[in-house]
């Protein structure tokens, strides 16, 4: 048993009309979700709210989606058929409405489960776990910068400021998409945090650990987004903070006891 | 929708009409949606990505180079009355009359504020091209593999080559290790965007790195010794 402390909240920001980013955050099922949307007229936001019920649906889903990737946990494993399940149903939406065409969105999903942290992401929304002092980036920014960077840092420096930040992928563009995957286990008092580029284009990864250490969730929130304001505040700002509070060892008495529970609660729903 | 038109000398020889969300390829071979016959133009010479509201000229690292009026270009936001240079050709660009074009402040309206993607078809293609294969699946893009290598307790090496590669006595690890106080699953080893780490599950005895006992998770260096239950390992970047 885990227990958390999360938030999450999504502004406007200063400069846009319209919000096109996309969030989901349920404790329960352990799923946290960022996704920024990109299109004109109001497909931005079509696409990243596609992408989010997308993947909040396959994860609640009784139904476990076909292996994809023997090298992934049955869990991580079934965030990419989510993943790839988003990236379908954007892609064909943007195929079937003049307005929707090239619509598109990132994505970068958290799912906590008893023993692991399980992240993936498409696009160059970060994802970060901040650990005993750490704050390490648990994504990979699929953006022209980052890629050429990873093998020819040289090339990558002389890029113009105009190409650097394009996607090099995304949800809804192609058929078919690759998120990056990691998995690792968690410990108490580590804490993950999901954004846009709207908050970590304004607010440095140092800047994020000294807010989420200090505030609780829900006010570390509300802090990050009203910096990423008063520092411009250029485009929609989006952040998840989940903190782990308390992991319980889950002993047979535990498991009895939870495999009681759950059921007694089966048993009412069925019959109340 | 903006046109390009292909001068040689003051000759027009062909149009060609963009449209939104389609790019197009210029070079001498017939794959090309613009052909340019001519020994001074590359196989694939260049490309015009439709990006936003506007358009994207890259250089496909051709071998005399791309120039818009007269200035060598890598990339370049098309604007209204650019002259394109391919070899001896012209390409000019140009919106029509009254049509809607973005701001011209080089790149289109909100560039640098909006989230933008390539036409990742052919970002790829050039990649490829320039000789880096790109994994998609894998985000420790040319990065080498770790492996373990056994110095007691076994022989040989084994890859990582799961995210989250399980070290314990349960005959479901990936890596199978004895020992009485040892943990069914005594110990992880995850892939990570900058690397590896690894971390303690359960059991009493906790996994030594380097001879430090292990309590939550360190990151890994080459050439660590790591010590779980009855085995010695080192790790090691292989590729």
């Amino acid at each position: 048993m885990v227990v958390v402390e999360s938030a999450g909240m999504t502004d406007v920001g200063r400069r846009r009309k319209g919000n096109e980013d996309a969030l989901y955050l349920d404790d329960q099922q352990g799923l946290y979700v960022v996704s920024d949307g990109m299109g004109g007229h109001r497909a931005g936001e079509v696409a990243s709210e596609l992408v989010v019920k997308t993947i909040r649906d396959v994860m609640a889903g009784f139904e476990t989606p076909a292996a994809v990737d023997g090298s992934l946990s049955p869990v991580a494993d079934r965030l990419v058929g989510a993943i790839y399940e988003g990236n379908r149903k954007v892609f064909e939406a943007g195929r079937g409405k003049d307005a929707y065409r090239g619509m598109g969105a990132t994505v970068s999903a958290a799912v906590l489960t008893d023993k692991t942290l399980i992240t993936a992401n498409v696009g160059d929304s970060p994802i970060y776990l901040i650990h005993d002092g750490h704050i390490d980036q648990l994504s990979v920014t699929h953006n022209v910068v980052s890629e050429q960077a990873a093998f020819d840092p040289e090339a990558a420096s002389s890029l113009g400021e105009d190409v650097k930040y394009l996607l090099t992928r995304a949800m809804g563009i192609e058929e078919s998409v690759s998120p990056d995957v990691f998995e690792l286990p968690f410990f108490r008092g580590d804490a993950v945090v999901i954004s846009s580029d709207g908050l970590s284009d304004l607010v440095s990864p140092e800047e994020i650990q000294a807010v989420v250490g200090e505030q609780t969730a829900d006010r570390a929130c509300r802090t990050l987004v009203d910096m990423a304001n008063q520092r411009g505040g250029h485009d929609n700002i989006t952040v998840i903070v989940v903190k782990i509070k308390e992991i319980k060892q889950r002993g047979l008495i535990g498991k009895l006891r939870s495999g009681l529970a759950r059921k007694a609660i089966g048993f009412l729903q069925r019959y109340l | 929708m903006p046109k390009l038109t292909l001068q040689f000398k003051d000759n027009v020889v062909g149009e060609y009409g963009m449209e939104k969300g389609k790019g197009l390829t210029i070079g001498r071979l017939d794959s090309n949606d613009i052909v340019i016959e001519n020994l001074a133009v590359s196989g694939h010479h260049a490309k015009i990505d439709s990006v936003g509201d506007g358009y994207l000229l890259t250089d496909l690292q051709s071998k005399n180079g791309s120039f818009v009026n007269d200035q060598q270009v890598t990339s370049h936001w098309l604007q209204h009355g650019d002259r394109v240079m391919i070899g001896k050709h012209t390409l000019l660009f140009k919106y029509e009359k009254g049509e809607e074009r973005p701001a011209s402040t080089g790149a289109p309206a909100g560039a640098m504020d909006q989230t933008m993607v390539m036409d990742t078809g052919q970002y790829r293609k050039i990649m490829e091209k320039a000789g880096k294969t790109t994994d998609p699946g894998s985000g420790l893009k040319g990065e080498p593999a770790g492996v373990l290598s056994y110095l007691a307790g076994g022989e040989g090496e084994v890859e990582i080559g799961k995210k989250l590669f399980k070290i314990g006595k349960s005959a479901s690890s990936d890596l199978v290790v004895g020992g009485l106080m040892t943990g069914q699953t005594a110990a992880t080893i995850s892939k990570r965007p900058n690397g590896y780490s690894l971390s303690y599950v359960e059991g009493m005895a906790k996994p030594k790195v380097n001879g430090k006992a292990v309590k939550e998770s360190v990151m890994l260096k080459e050439f660590d010794v790591i010590e779980i239950g009855n085995v010695k390992l080192q790790f090691v970047l292989k590729g």
